[in-house]
């Protein structure tokens, strides 16, 4: 019992757990089924965002270009099949590879040049969002087919929305391969020591290109997740992802470094942050403050993680196990 | 089967304007702890290095289980077998010991499920063998040094090492882990593993090993002699070259000095208890211990950066409460000349002039003005001439320097700072018999112009042929202090006896383990 | 996390066993004008003059006087920017936040002088406190926390660009003193703008800063090895948090300069949290030879870098190239920016003439 207490994942659901209570005795309009759809909604996507930061957490790294990879899938989604018609689950796969390829262009530059990711993809962020405008003209790709559109947005089991199936989805696959397959698990030793892990033969480049390439991958899956539900192929997707991308995993107990996540934690951080939002909306707290907030809970959540680490250090020590 | 496990011979490694081994051998054989002896410089981590496949040797051959060994690199030679458990841990944190222990082969395939409950069964063997009390699935890093140690040994053992290589394994050790240690390699060794045991504690290697290999100046003093061949004082002779000869110098009393530094029964927030320490002005305190005792902890608690929690730090007979590093060093003119140069010490890429005034800077304005290269050169320029720093220029990356004259520079910006008291930390480690020899008459002459030094050293000579007091220490506390008499069989049977005391009066209450 | 170059392998011969207490005065390069030549700041001269004329060839009205004004004009604020990331790069770390401040300082700046009718002196020096301030912030949660400035720096642009817009309601200023507007469209010789000129006083001023006072002194030495820095009586923790500060306040005064330059203060202007500052804040820099690694600081080549990346912009422009694709090439730029850069280094460190 004292496992769960302590794991990641406890903190932030018991905190979920308490602002939905709060929240739906304050307004229950809150707790109506619309407006779970319409939570569900968001958590979706932003799931897929944070995932795609998550597991370059994991490998002690950071991804700046996740919203440019994720902006330029959408774009190129919505453009594939406005200009030239293609059907749309050809144009989401074509959308995919080329989140994948934009990642594996990312992990391969990190692996082998030794330059810093932050560096990297900065770059890489203005290289994709300059594709993204160079194509579109800042313009938005209005021709969305209707299925994509209600795939955005309707549900197939009430209040469920469609896109709660990738995410779920992507969380459990995520979950398997980090905690039960040996890839994962390479991933969080190279985080956790890349010396150790290279030393136990760990194709270290190998392993940054392939959390690069999910990274990719994930960030386009969300690109195209918002096509769906914004009704658009629309150019500014991906401009605001960047503080969400770490504020979901880090309140759900990630530690920068590298070498430790939590899956259950991220999704969770993310359900916090989905209500909160809502909860100012609904409050009629101006939106602008939502900035705010997040920035607030990263601190939190970063100096909590921190201060826990610690801790569990000097007990470490003290008990000499 | 081959008749030994491991040979090395001719081995030869040279860098720019260096050669680190010259024709070394070594020849380990099945069943047996075969010691590798030598002081820092010698060629030991070389030789090391060499055989883990870090750097290949210039000329010279090794064979591993009757087979040529030549590894590209480190990964290469662990996958040959050469098990290594290195001082600093190798383990990934947050992985359970299972993980840890068969990081390598988690399963057949990297998309293949893990199978954990017969990854914790197979972990469960390994840690009984090795008597590691804890559960295969606790994660390493809520482990004790001590076990994370072993499961590293069990680590290197289940990859089928042939032979494991233990580089100072006891350095974080309390003598109880030590003896644990001690029983499990005994085992190891007579069920036929053989080991190469690192180590510059001499008592230990007495102990344990039965075969013992001495490096000096990158040649072999020794190669594998049996140990009970050599007494001591042999083998240290072997390391040094020469019985330990003190330079002549004549013993002096200075107690009756004014008092720089006084600690009265202090505790510090690392553990420190009970510490009193007299240092006169013009006098050489020697603070001598292992590993691990708590020294240069102590040091940096007198230079502020650790807190002081009890008793009084007195300087000039007054009792002072320094609040940080920068009050210590700018107000109370206290130094530090710390072990690791390379990390403490100096700013490797910045020049020589830069890390000289890294001391005086604020001095030399006073706050806010401008303080240029001239007025920064005027006032350090001396302190680098009379340490005779041999760099083609001022502007020089002390980074690209050799190792003593990098110590020079650490050491000079010292006396550009002028200081009072000065705290030496290891100054010999990685150092040119020339440079030990000008640093040690260094020392001496600045105890004689009236700065209170405090030496910290593991090189037994070097204590004895500078200090003029020599107190001891152990686990954080003072186990006895001696007046120097400069006699080395007596100061070293004396010093040895302190350490090894655990009844001695300033060790509390510790129940005989 | 890491955020420097993976350590150079090469070097592990420094390990050696027994060295004989020389200087290995042979493999050491020759003379200062060597090094010039070869270092940042010459390489970058030349390019800029490399690309002036590829640019005036192949469209005459680059070198006009208007078009020098312009690119004088916003290469200042470019520089001014990487100014700002650049004293927070020396110690080692990143400020995320310098286009969140910048226009939060501008728009407090702008705020004082339209909504209080302040005079434009005091309009300004309540921008720079405002980026001071915030600097502040940054430096002493980094400090205290111990936490790498990535991630503190990440919340606060978000914190602090959330409070700007909610206290402005996204509204810009665009009755602010007409003295700084009309200091934004003046040309003195009909090419160079004042603006230019203080970004290259400023310029001389953090040169000074670094090289003439032990102020700066310790600040480098705190970003290049913090414990040794410590050891050596230096108070570290002061260190970083006067470097925040005063990359605070540069932020704040690139935002005034723009805000001098549009003639209003708006709250877009360095785009999404002042997300738009990032690329310039690093380019500068990183192409001036600033290591990321901190403990090192090339003002000239930061401005000389800032100035390159905007005559790229306008040049870039000017060809027709489209406004939509520049940001790929500068993304492009600064990727081969950084991987010449390691080049570089890599065969100057062989040849241990660094």
């Amino acid at each position: 019992m004292r496992k769960v207490w302590q794991s990641d994942w406890f903190g932030p659901f018991a905190i979920t757990l308490l602002a939905i209570v709060i929240v739906g005795v304050a307004n229950p309009s809150f707790l109506s089924p619309f407006n779970i759809q319409i939570l569900l909604l968001a958590i979706s996507v932003n799931a897929m965002i944070a995932f795609s930061q998550m597991i370059i957490i994991a490998i002690g790294q950071m991804n700046l270009s996740v919203g440019a990879i994720g902006g330029l899938a959408a774009i190129s989604f919505g453009g594939m099949m406005e200009v030239w018609g293609i059907p749309w689950p050809i144009a989401a796969i074509l959308a995919l590879m080329i989140g994948l390829l934009a990642g594996i262009a990312n992990g391969a530059f990190v692996a082998f040049t030794g330059i810093s990711a932050f560096v990297i993809t900065l770059a890489s962020l203005s290289v994709f969002k300059g594709i993204n405008l160079g194509i579109t003209e800042a313009q938005p790709f209005y021709k969305v087919p209707e299925t994509v559109k209600a795939l955005g947005n309707e549900t197939f089991l009430h209040p469920l929305p469609w896109l709660v199936i990738p995410a779920v989805l992507v969380a459990v696959l995520l979950w398997y391969m980090l905690f039960r397959l040996p890839l994962g698990r390479n991933i969080l030793a190279v985080g956790g020591n890349t010396h150790a892990a290279e030393l136990s033969g760990i194709s270290v480049p190998q392993i940054v290109t392939v959390a690069h390439a999910i990274s990719g991958f994930l960030a386009a899956l969300a690109g195209i997740m918002l096509v769906g539900r914004l009704q658009l192929g629309q150019p500014t997707i991906g401009d605001d992802w960047l503080i969400l991308s770490f504020a979901a995993p880090v309140i759900g107990g990630a530690i920068l470094t590298g070498g430790k996540v939590s899956v259950a934690g991220t999704f969770l951080g993310v359900a916090i942050v989905a209500i909160i939002t809502q909860v100012l909306v609904l409050f009629n707290i101006d939106p602008f403050l939502v900035q705010v907030v997040l920035g607030g809970l990263i601190l939190w959540a970063v100096g909590m993680n921190r201060w826990r680490e610690v801790r569990a250090e000097r007990q470490a020590v003290a008990a000499g196990t | 089967m081959s008749e030994t496990a491991f040979t090395a011979k001719n081995i030869t490694k040279t860098f720019p304007g260096v050669t680190a081994l010259e024709d070394v051998a070594l020849t380990l054989q099945h069943g047996s702890i075969h010691a590798l002896l030598g002081e820092n410089g010698a060629g030991k981590s070389t030789l090391i290095k060499v055989m883990t496949g870090v750097y290949r040797p210039d000329s010279g051959a090794m064979v591993l289980a009757g087979e040529p060994f030549e590894p590209h690199n480190t990964r290469d030679a662990i996958a040959k077998g050469i098990g290594v458990v290195h001082q600093e841990r190798n383990l990934i944190p947050r992985f359970s010991i299972a993980e840890n222990i068969f990081l390598e082969e988690l399963s057949p395939h990297p998309l293949r499920h893990i199978d954990y409950p017969k990854l914790y069964r197979d972990a469960r063997r390994w840690l009984e063998m090795l008597d590691i009390d804890a559960q295969p699935a606790t994660p390493v890093d809520q482990l004790s040094v001590a076990k994370m140690q072993l499961v590293e040994i069990a680590k290197a053992l289940s990859l089928n090492s042939r032979i494991l290589l233990l580089d100072e394994p006891t350095a974080s050790l309390t003598p109880h882990e030590t003896d644990t240690l001690f029983a499990i390699l005994r085992r190891l060794r007579d069920e036929g593993v053989s080991l190469i045991f690192v180590s510059h504690k001499l008592e230990e290697v007495q102990e344990i090993c039965d075969q013992v290999t001495v490096l000096r100046d990158g040649r072999n003093a020794c190669e594998s002699r049996p140990l009970e061949d050599l007494d001591r004082q042999s083998i240290v002779r072997l390391m040094i070259g020469r019985s330990e000869q003190i330079p002549d110098w004549s013993s002096r009393d200075r107690t009756s000095e004014a008092l720089a530094l006084e600690l009265d029964d202090v505790s510090t927030k690392l553990g420190h208890e009970n510490i009193d320490l007299k240092v006169h002005e013009g006098e050489i305190v020697g603070l001598y211990g292992l590993v691990g005792a708590g020294r240069s902890e102590l040091a940096k608690a007198i230079l502020g950066k650790y807190e002081i929690t009890g008793g009084a730090l007195k300087l000039g007979g007054e009792p002072v409460q320094i609040r940080d590093v920068a009050d210590a060093v700018g107000r109370y003119r206290i130094g530090y000349v710390s072990e690791d140069r390379k990390s403490e010490g100096l700013v490797l890429i910045h020049s020589v002039l830069e890390n000289v005034g890294m001391t005086v800077w604020q001095r030399l304005v006073q706050g806010i003005g401008f303080l240029g290269r001239k007025k920064i050169r005027r006032h350090t320029e001396p302190f680098i001439r009379k340490l005779d720093v041999r760099t083609p220029s001022l502007e020089q990356s002390v980074g690209n320097l050799s190792g003593g004259n990098q110590q020079k520079v650490s050491v000079a910006k010292w006396l550009a700072a002028e200081v009072r008291i000065l705290i030496v930390d290891e100054p010999s480690v990685g150092i040119d018999i020339k440079t030990k020899a000008y640093l040690h008459q260094l020392i001496r002459d600045l105890s004689n112009n009236g700065t209170a030094l405090i030496l910290i050293t593991s090189d037994m000579p070097e204590m004895i042929a500078l200090a003029d007091r020599i107190v001891v220490m152990n686990d954080y506390r003072l186990k006895g202090e001696i007046t120097n008499t400069r006699v080395y069989k007596d100061m070293s049977e004396r010093i040895m006896e302190l350490i090894q005391d655990e009844t001695s009066p300033m060790s509390g209450a510790r129940s005989a383990e | 996390m890491s955020l420097m170059v993976s350590p150079d392998r090469a070097d592990e011969g420094a390990g050696a066993a027994r060295d004989t207490g020389e200087a290995p005065e042979r493999e050491l390069g020759p003379n200062a004008p060597l090094r010039f030549l070869l270092s940042n700041e010459f390489g970058l001269i030349i390019l800029i003059i490399l690309f002036a004329v590829i640019f005036s060839t192949l469209s005459p009205a680059f070198l006009s006087k208007f078009s020098l004004y312009a690119l004088g004009r916003n290469a200042a604020v470019n520089i001014m920017i990487g100014f700002s990331m650049m004293v927070v790069i020396i110690t080692g770390g990143l400020n995320l936040s310098v286009g969140s401040i910048g226009v939060t300082s501008a728009m407090f700046g702008g705020w004082l002088m339209q909504a209080l009718g302040v005079p434009w002196v005091l309009g300004l020096l309540g921008g720079l406190a405002m980026g001071a301030a915030l600097g502040a912030i940054n430096g002493v949660i980094i400090v205290r926390s111990g936490l790498h400035s990535f991630i503190i720096t990440l919340a606060t642009m978000s914190i602090f660009f959330g409070v700007m817009i909610f206290l402005t309601q996204a509204e810009s200023y665009r009755e602010i003193s007409p003295t700084l507007a009309g200091f934004g469209r003046l040309k003195i010789l009909s090419v160079l703008s004042p603006l230019l000129v203080t970004s290259v006083v400023v310029g001389i001023a953090l040169s000074v800063l670094f090289r003439f006072t032990a102020l700066g002194r310790e600040m480098l030495a705190s970003g290049a090895n913090p414990h040794a820095a410590e050891l050596s009586g230096i108070r570290v923790e002061r260190m970083i948090s006067y470097c925040h500060m005063l990359s605070g306040m540069l932020a704040a005064l690139a935002g005034l300069m723009l805000v001098s330059r549009t003639g209003a203060a708006i709250p877009s202007m360095a785009g999404q949290l002042g997300q738009d500052w990032l690329l310039p804040a690093f380019l500068g820099p990183v192409l001036g030879g600033t290591l990321l690694t901190g403990g090192r600081v090339s003002v000239l080549g930061t401005l000389l870098g800032a100035f390159l990346v905007t005559m790229l912009t306008s040049g870039l422009l000017l060809m027709q190239v489209g406004a939509f694709w520049v940001q790929t090439y500068l993304g492009l730029l600064l990727l081969a920016a950084v991987l010449l850069d390691l080049a570089r280094r890599s065969y100057l460190a062989q040849r241990k003439l660094v």
